[in-house]
């Protein structure tokens, strides 16, 4: 059986090689030389790298940005993580008018490769202030990588091609998928931005699937394809760039689209990839494109209300069942 | 008056500033100081006459004249290494670390061959060859230069990083995430205030509950300094104290530099309208003009004349006549492919280092993470 690594393994391993292969690469944040190194994902870093590159930050989120963005254009290439998402709203003036925007405000002469991880929670009540996935937020800068690995396997090839990249990248990571293991290769590995994987092939509807929604969506065309539906899965694994390519050419074959994005409904990135396929083969079309997301809501503490608030592989066979009737 | 006791209040009761002290310093350096002053006054002046109406540099341009002294201590200060991270006034700096002037205009202009080829503008300009950036949002640039200083500390290099900026900047909460890590980690970073007293139209004192920023970052562990700014030979024996003790280790340091900008907050027009400045206060800053200042004591020492300053500003005017031919002269732009002006269009290091692999396998029949408790 090839090797299986967890989602969280799959991470710490990625950031061990980066900083193994350079000396360049530094590790800023929060708790970051503990034990309990962010869920596991810096677990004894600390202890082969030093202080000196595997650093506690303050909790000063904006300033472990602007840090991570300086040290950049000095040659180092730092990653930074933060234990929610939430947290690094903090960061966004160095994020939004500063790091997006770097590489185009000095017309290409200079660049701050800087990876910034973020951790978006679910579940065990982690309530409004501890799961909010803002990945459209940054999609929709200009000048920003945006990764939502959904597999070990791709959370360790995007984070290396993160580290190693030019382009700073905000690499959002699902808390849900930690413990789900994948085949990771043991040798450093890129996966680029920009290139969607079909997860499973299918001709009646496309499911193009983000992030944590993605084992959702495997589980729900599972069970579609006994009810013999088959669904054709595409996770993009990049939401900047996103393959419209690979997601066109799918729905130019089904002519049917279901977005299941693990964010709220209205000017999230699932409304992003209907307009982006509508405007490019609408007329293919034989039913209307649906999304399957959170509702335009915060997120509830209680476990009865989170049951309700976020969507299973259920919600989405029934909303693929009922556009297939359209 | 005491360095602790200086501010903006007491500071124009003392009328005509008599302490700019040239003894014991080289004649060259004084020289160069002047010259740097009045190359940056007559750009300056130069940019505001050629502004309107002609109005063939379409964007927001912050003019410091009057705020000469800072930007020529720090270019005698600085090395070309080193980098320097300025707020949107930007020009003093850029030719502090002895950026092109041509390019300077030209990206003014809007012009293909400025600094960032028209993208950025003056509040917005950069120089990455000689290492030089600017900024708009204030306290960003400050703690941005903070990374670069964290850099330099971690590589155990004798570069330092440079942050200058207004006192507007320290109202925001960036700035004081800045002194508390640069306090802690001890920083080779020089943090250069230039209190022109207002953010705007808005004077220090009404967005603050006191004006001695220096006493508030003292605490951090960052060594601090006010002085009189427009005494520019105080303002270099300061800088190259401070730059001195930080290329050895002793970081980090922020001087406070009391000046005026003589123009209004943004163009060259005059926002007295706002009614915020009272014009005894101009007056008192007119007269105690960092050139003047200097210049004065040069004349009694017989190191200057009006001959000197004649060819000087000949000199000057010719080069930046010379600049002004070439950021005209020079084309607009144009056919900008923007994906490739925003993202990186090669990633020569990820090819270097990360080999390509296909074969996951990911099974999705497995359950989510639970949640511990926290």
């Amino acid at each position: 059986m090839p090797r299986q690594l967890s989602y969280a393994n799959a991470i710490l391993e990625a950031t061990d090689q980066a900083m193994s292969l350079s000396s360049d690469v530094i590790l800023l944040g929060q708790l970051v030389d503990t034990k309990a190194g962010i869920f596991g994902t810096t677990t004894g870093l600390v202890d082969k790298y030093g202080l000196e590159r595997v650093q506690d930050f303050p909790v000063s989120e904006n300033l472990m940005t602007a840090t991570a963005m300086g040290a950049s254009l000095a040659g180092l290439r730092p990653v930074i993580v933060h234990q929610r998402l939430d947290f690094m709203i903090y960061s966004l003036d160095a994020i939004v008018n500063w790091l997006s925007l770097w590489r185009f405000k000095s017309n290409g002469k200079s660049a701050m490769p800087v990876t910034i991880r973020t951790i978006v929670g679910k579940g065990w009540g982690q309530g409004p202030q501890h799961s909010k996935s803002l990945h459209s937020w940054f999609a929709h800068l200009p000048g920003l990588q945006v990764a939502m690995p959904s597999t070990a396997y791709d959370a360790k090839g995007l984070l290396l091609e993160s580290i190693f990249g030019e382009t700073p990248s905000i690499f959002v990571e699902g808390r849900g998928l930690y413990s789900m293991t994948d085949f990771v290769p043991e040798k450093p590995y890129r996966v680029r931005f920009g290139r969607a994987k079909v997860r499973k092939v299918g001709s009646d509807v496309t499911i193009v699937a983000l992030g944590a929604m993605v084992p959702l969506a495997l589980k729900a065309a599972a069970i579609l394809e006994r009810d013999g539906i088959q669904a054709e899965v595409i996770d993009p694994r990049t939401i900047s760039p996103l393959d419209r390519p690979t997601i066109n050419g799918s729905v130019y074959k089904t002519k049917r689209l279901v977005v299941a994005d693990p964010a709220w409904r209205s000017f999230g990135a699932g409304s992003e990839i209907i307009t982006s396929v509508v405007e490019a083969i609408g007329g293919r079309l034989v039913a209307n494109p649906v999304r399957v997301t959170l509702p335009d809501s915060h997120t509830p503490m209680s476990s009865a209300l989170e049951r309700e608030y976020y969507p299973d592989e259920t919600d989405l066979v029934n909303a693929v069942t009922l556009l297939m009737k359209q | 008056m005491t360095s602790m006791e200086l501010s903006h209040r007491t500071i124009t009761r003392m009328g005509l500033y008599r302490d700019l002290k040239i003894e014991g310093h080289d004649k060259d350096l004084l020289l160069a100081l002047l010259r740097q002053m009045l190359r940056l006054r007559t750009t300056e002046v130069a940019l505001v006459n050629e502004y309107h109406p002609a109005d063939e540099m379409r964007c927001p341009i912050h003019f410091c004249i009057g705020q000469e002294a800072v930007p020529a201590a720090l270019s005698m200060l600085v090395q070309r290494e080193d980098l320097l991270f300025s707020h949107h006034r930007s020009h003093g700096y850029y030719f502090a670390k002895g950026a092109p002037m041509g390019e300077l205009f030209a990206e003014i202009y809007g012009k293909e061959t400025g600094a960032n080829g028209g993208r950025a503008g003056s509040q917005d300009i950069s120089n990455s060859e000689y290492g030089f950036y600017s900024g708009a949002i204030l306290a960003g640039a400050v703690s941005i230069a903070v990374g670069a200083a964290f850099a330099f500390k971690h590589q155990h290099s004798a570069r330092i990083s440079i942050s200058g900026f207004g006192e507007g900047a320290t109202d925001e909460g960036a700035f004081w995430e800045a002194m508390n890590y640069a306090g802690k980690q001890q920083l080779p970073i020089l943090f250069v205030i230039e209190n022109n007293r207002y953010a705007t139209f808005s004077d220090q004192l009404k967005r603050q509950a006191s004006d001695n920023i220096c006493e508030r970052v003292t605490p951090f562990g960052v060594r601090a300094t006010r002085i009189f700014g427009n005494d520019v030979v105080k303002v270099y024996d300061t800088l190259n104290t401070e730059i001195e003790a930080l290329r050895q280790g002793r970081g980090p340091a922020l001087v406070e530099a009391y000046t005026y900008r003589w123009n209004s907050h943004v163009g060259p027009e005059d926002d007295g309208v706002n009614n915020y400045r009272p014009m005894e206060e101009m007056a008192f800053w007119k007269d105690n003009c960092p050139i003047k200042l200097l210049e004065t004591k040069l004349r009694e020492a017989g190191y200057w004349t009006d001959r000197m300053r004649s060819l000087t500003d000949d000199e000057i005017r010719t080069e930046i006549e010379e600049h002004f031919r070439f950021a005209k002269q020079s084309p607009f732009p144009k056919n900008i492919d923007w994906q490739q002006a925003n993202m990186a269009g090669s990633t020569p290091m990820a090819d270097a280092l990360l080999t390509e692999t296909e074969g996951d396998v990911f099974d999705p029949d497995q359950a989510e993470a639970r949640l511990g408790p926290y």
